[in-house]
Parts: C-alpha cells; structure tokens; sequence
C-alpha cells in the first residue's frame, strides 16, 4: 500500500458519497421525511471527513510521481487545483452540515434557512468534484483528451496548490501564524470536548449534557481552524508528511474521532443524559475511547519529527 | 552563569536532549502539549460559559475543573521544567521566553481570581454573576491565546535551540 493505492481506493468517496448524499437530501424534502434529512446531513459529514485522506493521499501520489516523465505534471497539477477548491467547498458543505444536525439537535426541528445552505454548497461541491475526478482521471488517459478544446482555467489563481505553498513556505510569517492558530484551535478543540466526555465519564453530574452540548461548536472551530492550517504545511511540505508514519497515524485516529464528535452531536443517547443522571457503561466507554483517541491525535501529531521525518 | 552551565551539562539535561529514545525529549514535549491543552481548553469551557454561551450549564458542578486544571498545571510546568533544563542558555537569553512567562503567570492569576470571585460563592447558581466576571473571562482568553503564540515564536525568534 503507497498513496497512490490509497488515493485509488478513497478517490471515489467524496465524489459518489456526495452524489448519493445530495440525492438522500432531495430525497428527503420531496418525502417530507426528517430522518431522511438528518441522514443526508450525517452522509455529508462523513463524506467531508473522508475527503481530507482522499485529498492528503492525492498529494502524496503527486509527491510519488514528481520525478516519473511518463506521467504529464500539467494534467497533476490541474487536477490538483480543482481537487483543491473542490475539497475547500467540501469542507463548508462538512461544517454547515454538522452546524444543520447540532441545530436540530438543540431544537428538535431543522432550520429551513440551514438547510438551504447546505443544499446550495452541496450543490456547487459536486459539480466542483466532478470536475477534479474528471481532470484526474484525464491523468492516466490523455488520450480521451480533445486536443482542440483548450486546458480550462481550473481556480483563481491565489487558490491554487502552487500559490498556496508560495505563501505558506515563502513569507516568513505564514508559518509561525499557522503554528500559533494551530495550538490555540489544539487546546480550544480538546478543551471543549474533555468537558463534553467528562460529564458523560459521570464527573460533574450536575450538568445536564444537553447544556454542554451548547459548547461545541467551539470544538468545531478549534478543528476548522487545525484542519485549515494542517492541510497548509502539508501543501507546503508534502514530502515531510505524505510519507510520514506518524502523520498516516494522526489522520487515522482523527477520522475515528471525529466519528465520535458526529455521535455526540446528533445521536439520542449522551443527549437524554439529564442532570444527576449516570449515562449507560457503552457511553462512558466512548467517552473514554474519545479523550484517548485526541491524546492519540495529538501524540501522533507531536511525533512527526520523531517517529517521522518531518522538521 | 556558572550554575546554568552546570545544570545544562548535567546528566538529566543531556538524557533529555541526547537520551535518543521515544522516552526523553519526545515523551517530555509532549507531556507538556498535552499538560497546555487540558490547562488552556479547560480554561477557555469556564471562559465561554463566565462570557454567557451555554447559560444552561450550572457553575458549580464546574468546580470539579478546577483541581484537574491545577493538575495538568503540574505536568506542563514539569515538563517545561525539564525542557527548560535541557536546553538552558539559549532559553534564558530569548526575550519571548520571559513573555510567555508573564503571560503564563497573568492568565494563572486570572484563573484563581475567577475561583475566587465567581466559584467561591455559596449561592453560586441562585444568584447574578459578578460583574467583573465577563472582564475576568475575556482576560483568561487573551492570556492564555497570547501564551500560547509566545510559546511557538519561542521557536523562531532568539536564539534557536541546538535540539534536533
């Protein structure tokens, strides 16, 4: 398994997860069904969360083939400026789907003018998406390519991958800014959920965990902001990451967490957990699974010079 | 001089440094991220909720944080000890190290004066929130962000560490 494997096996994923997802969702307005609406919502955090080892395996295909001539650099590169813009609009589709479902949540009923959001970055992820799977596999078939259609402007310049690791690695301050933001979105993130699994761990049983649940959305900008200033420096310096033991095991564990973040969030169980009330032995056991799974984030996350060849 | 000298060449310093295991330098930075993280995030939960996100949450079941955060206080004040330690003269010759010491020290002295106006009050949940509590809250943030920005200049500003 190298990354180019892995980006053949996860490449799909955000394309047909948010074909399907956008489907469940129109779906679900045309049933009037609110489960189906809320599954819709938890398939486009998934698949927003799958998108960020698709999008990191890319860029280590790309790091793999730099010095192979018989693959065309141009059609990379292309490629990975649309996969770029496409995975930054993915994200919003992730966050405003997650803000939809916490909302829901809090309120027992969706919020017309969330969910429109939702459906309009949607919208514009899978035509965005197509587009990159499209210029990707143009990659290994060049020949299905129209010699009289001119090469299409793929983003805005100052979104594109060379820009962006123009000014992370090339401006002096880029780095350290992104290092700072990167541990304040570190302590916010893991403060707030360690509140969170806590109270489920049944310390501080006062706290009804509907009332904690009104935190998290600080968790979440702590982890758009990490997620953000990550995916720089792996732009910046793709070979000190996208071989890097450590880092493949800071992202395994990341997903998984961010799993138990979705749970916390939407499903019944931590919800009914009332003042004064012990939640059940499965509950507590994903609380502490959760707090051991950031400490792994973070753990890995520490070691990327150590058991890695990052710095 | 002489004694930062001694201690930097003695053989605790050099295990930390040069140890060359998973066990010493890498363990200790590391108990020290993780020391910051529950310290600053538990800090800023107490911050929003003083700044009246999550109003519903009742103050004092919050009181149980307040032994953990002095907890992991511990652990990051260990374990910078030892980095400290390690690598000792060209720490004590960086500006930005005594800022983040400051900054470190003010959003410590915050946190008390917060236990102390706001959770050290026997009808904690039945009565208003003092008012400097949103003043007190805001401080705790600003210190504890600008903590943290110190600490990661610590790397790029000064004289640089002969680690790696």
């Amino acid at each position: 398994m190298n990354n180019p494997h892995v980006h053949l096996l996860l490449n799909h994923v955000p394309t047909i997860g948010t074909v399907i997802a956008f489907g469940l969702l129109i779906l679900s307005f045309i049933r009037r069904d609110e489960g189906l609406k809320r599954v819709s919502l938890e398939v486009f955090f998934v698949i927003a969360v799958l998108t960020l080892p698709a999008y990191i395996t890319g860029v280590g295909t790309e790091f793999t083939f730099e010095t192979n001539d018989s693959i065309s650099k141009e059609l990379m590169a292309r490629h990975h400026d649309a996969a770029l813009i496409a995975s930054v609009f993915m994200l919003l589709t992730g966050i405003t789907s997650w803000l939809a479902l916490w909302q829901w949540r809090r309120l027992a009923r969706f919020r017309t003018g969330s969910l429109a959001c939702v459906v309009l970055l949607s919208a514009i992820t899978l035509a965005l998406m197509g587009r990159a799977a499209n210029m990707g596999g143009e990659i290994r078939h060049p020949e299905i390519l129209d010699p009289n259609v001119p090469a299409a402007v793929v983003s805005p310049a100052w979104l594109s991958a060379s820009a962006i690791k123009a000014l992370v690695s090339g401006a002096t301050w880029v780095w350290p800014t992104s290092e700072a933001l990167h541990f304040i979105g570190l302590w916010l993130l893991f403060g707030i959920l360690l509140i969170a699994n806590l109270r489920l761990m049944g310390l501080m049983r006062g706290i009804p965990f509907s009332a904690v649940h009104r935190l998290l959305p600080w968790a979440v900008l702590g982890l758009v902001l990490n997620t953000v200033t990550g995916m720089g420096w792996v732009l910046a310096a793709a070979n000190q990451y996208v071989e890097n033991y450590s880092f493949f095991w800071k992202i395994g564990l990341l997903l998984l967490a961010q799993l138990n973040l979705l749970y916390i969030t939407v499903f019944e169980g931590p919800w009914k957990v009332g003042a004064n009330v012990d939640s059940p032995i499965l509950q507590r056991t994903f609380a502490v699974t959760a707090v051991g799974l950031w400490i792994g984030v973070m753990y890995f996350g520490r070691m990327l010079p150590f058991l890695g060849n990052a710095f | 001089m002489d004694f930062i000298l001694r201690l930097e060449q003695s053989g605790f310093a050099s295990w930390v440094r040069e140890g060359g295991t998973l066990w010493s330098y890498p363990a200790i930075l590391f108990c020290h991220t993780i020391g910051l993280a529950t310290l600053s995030g538990l800090n800023a939960g107490i911050d929003l909720r003083l700044l009246g996100f999550a109003r519903r949450i009742p103050l004092a079941p919050l009181r149980t944080l307040f032994p953990l955060m002095w907890f992991a206080f511990a652990i990051t004040a260990a374990s910078g000890s030892a980095l400290l330690i390690a690598d000792m003269s060209a720490r004590l010759h960086s500006p930005i190290f005594y800022v983040k010491l400051a900054f470190v020290a003010l959003a410590l002295v915050t946190m008390q004066l917060i236990k102390r106006t706001v959770f050290n009050r026997k009808d904690i949940d039945d009565s208003a929130l003092p008012s400097q509590a949103r003043l007190l809250a805001v401080m705790s943030i600003f210190f504890w962000i600008a903590a943290t920005t110190a600490g990661r200049l610590m790397a790029y500003l000064g004289p640089v560490s002969g680690l790696d």
